[in-house]
């Protein structure tokens, strides 16, 4: 009976729990626990049914040689279906894991709660969600979905830190389509409703696609290479292949001179960052910014720049979500935060006013704000008004701001500034055209340029483009002793 | 959600219309039409798509849209320049048309491969956000 379940599994192409497990540790680390746990429910025939291992397989194992958590929902045992018993095997290694302070990945395929349980069964997933809560900001937690997540079970990777969805097999959703179809009318297909391009482009619940399995257990040991096992620990740097000091001709051009010319900013940030790996996080949600992890020197930063190439790299509700949950993952794991920025500001509209932009808005500047880890802003072009100061600004706890030659810092655009100011001046011109473009022109000279906001330290150096890897490396060496203490308080109110 | 009004042999219809997403196939989600102005006076003769009922049986409204992939307008803002022409075949990823926004020349690209069925704006018209700019078939 094992075996053709097994055997169903693989003809979805889905793999087994253990093969999965296989795949993501090291090579013959894993060691099982609670491997003869057994459900104890004698409801509706349950007392005579075996479900071996209580259909999830937890334990622990190394990525890279560092200490790992895992536990991985078995869906040929009972669909994988989560019931006291499973739920206290889970919630076991994630105990452990935080005595340990070692990261704890889940491996989700789970048909949902054991409805046989009844309340014992939403009781289990509460123990979770308590204890992800708990963890959270403690240990990393990752979340790779690999089958069906309904109702509750979305719940426990949503307050994870980061979520992996493999394509075709990995759904998320609160109901399904037949609830949806049952209560609305709306016909959609369950890929289509909670699908791993759904979240990670339009929900932005997942944070990470992979075409198949093979490939999502790669894409989260790499991730674990940029992050310490837990909050009091730093990232661990590795050795440096590339150059610290290369200077980068290339950086000299990349920016268009033209400020309506857009670009595209992962270019710039792969001629800095070592040997051009840029670690994408949520690379298909809010493209207008950039999230992710690089290396400097061989040391993990975050990096979070603004995207010209997509919706001119305004800010919007979505971008300010996932940029403030970025810097907030980086600041609990001592992740130094590096911003590029290059914003014309926020994005316009009755859409995002009714949205709450100024709320999400809020999350940025209250994220940056609240960041104790070394913080480098980096201005290439672009920085308006309070978008300005959103980007990790010289006010919102900047460590250093670096400006490059070609960086406007400016309360607004210039057209628009002049038509203010010299309103009255303009109406009164006899040529009222000629007067306005002076004007701008005027005001164009004095802001468009990084030298203002350095008279005032607002700016702390302007740098030739071409020497930015070197200056970078050395301000976050010079920042790597870095204490700052805030207020002692139980939480502060993050404005979600 | 968008409501429109749309009127057929004389009968108006309120029709609700959500766009379930850019990328995906997006004909809308036509919610049960009911004629909010009946006029009593004269049947419908003409063979139309939709016949309309007086019993609160839904029926099936028409939507003007081609269908296909549409292409939206992200930001509000004035086309500056089109890069292609109905008929064209395209590329996901190919620029189709240069939206000035936010003072940046922002391209707009295919979110899917296919040919131009229709464009819907010329150079220097302004389209605000969620405006349909081209649909891809």
């Amino acid at each position: 009976m094992g075996e053709k379940r097994i055997q169903a599994q693989h003809k979805k192409g889905k793999l087994t729990a253990r093969e999965r497990i296989d795949l993501l540790l090291d090579k013959d680390s894993f060691v099982e626990l609670d491997m003869l746990v057994e459900h104890r429910c004698s409801n509706f025939g349950m007392d005579k049914v075996e479900a071996p291992g209580e259909g999830v397989v937890t334990g622990y194992g190394t990525i890279n040689e560092r200490l790992i958590y895992v536990f991985a929902q078995d869906f040929t045992v009972i669909g994988g279906s989560l019931g006291e018993m499973h739920a206290k095997k889970i919630c076991k290694v994630l105990d452990m894991a935080m005595k340990m302070g070692a990261p704890c990945i889940g491996i989700n395929d789970s048909g949902g709660a054991r409805i046989q349980e009844g309340v014992d069964s939403l009781s289990g997933y509460g123990q979770l969600f308590y204890r992800n809560t708990i963890a959270s900001g403690v240990i990393p937690q990752i979340s790779i979905i690999v089958g069906p997540a309904a109702g509750g079970a979305v719940y426990s990777p949503a307050i994870m830190d980061f979520v992996f969805m493999v394509k075709n097999i990995g759904i998320m959703h609160i109901t399904g389509p037949d609830v949806i179809k049952a209560v609305t009318g709306e016909v959609v297909t369950s890929e289509k409703l909670g699908g791993a391009m759904t979240h990670n482009r339009k929900s932005g619940v997942a944070h990470f696609a992979a075409e198949n399995e093979e490939e999502v257990y790669q894409m989260v040991r790499k991730m674990m290479s940029f992050l310490p096992s837990n909050n009091m620990e730093t990232p661990p740097s590795i050795e440096c292949k590339d150059d610290p000091n290369r200077m980068e001709e290339a950086l000299l051009n990349i920016v268009p001179t033209d400020p309506n010319k857009p670009y595209e900013m992962k270019d710039v940030i792969r001629y800095i960052v070592d040997e051009g790996d840029f670690f994408e996080s949520h690379p298909y949600f809010a493209t207008n910014m950039l999230t992710g992890f690089a290396r400097l020197n061989g040391q993990s930063i975050g990096i979070i720049a603004n995207q010209p190439k997509i919706l001119a790299g305004c800010l919007d509700i979505d971008a300010s979500d996932k940029a403030a949950r970025f810097i907030r993952f980086c600041d609990a794991f001592n992740i130094p935060i590096l911003t590029f920025v290059d914003v014309p500001g926020f994005l316009p509209g009755t859409a995002q006013e009714y949205g709450g932009i100024i709320r999400h808005g809020a999350k940025l500047l209250y994220a940056y704000s609240e960041a104790t880890v070394p913080k480098i802003t980096l201005i290439v072009r672009k920085s308006y008004g309070g978008a300005y100061l959103a980007m990790c600004s010289r006010d919102l706890g900047a460590d250093q701001v670096i400006a490059w030659p070609t960086a406007e810092i400016a309360v607004m655009g210039s057209q628009g500034a002049a038509n203010i100011i010299f309103r009255k001046e303009i109406a009164k011109a006899d040529n009222p055209e000629k007067v306005r473009q002076e004007k701008i022109d005027e005001f164009q000279l004095k802001f468009s340029n990084p030298y203002e906001a350095a008279k005032r330290g607002y700016v702390d150096m302007v740098i030739d483009p071409r020497e930015t890897r070197p200056r970078l490396i050395t301000t976050f060496e010079m920042l790597s002793t870095k204490r700052e203490t805030r207020p002692a308080k139980k939480h502060g109110n993050f404005p979600v | 959600m968008r409501k429109f009004q749309i009127k057929v042999d004389g009968k108006v219809y309120e029709v609700e219309v959500e766009e379930v997403g850019g990328n995906e196939s997006s004909a809308g989600t036509v919610s049960v039409p009911q004629p909010v102005i009946t006029k009593a006076k004269e049947e419908p003769v003409s063979q139309k798509v939709v016949k309309p009922s007086s019993s609160p049986a839904p029926a099936k409204a028409p939507t003007a849209a081609v269908p296909g992939e549409q292409v939206v307008a992200p930001m509000p803002g004035k086309v500056l320049q089109l890069k292609v022409t109905e008929g064209d075949s395209v590329k996901e990823g190919d620029t189709l048309l240069v939206l000035e926004a936010m003072k940046m020349e922002n391209e707009i690209v295919a979110n899917a491969s296919g040919n131009i069925k229709k464009i819907n704006v010329a150079a220097n018209d302004m389209v605000d956000t969620g405006d349909v700019l081209m649909v891809i078939g």
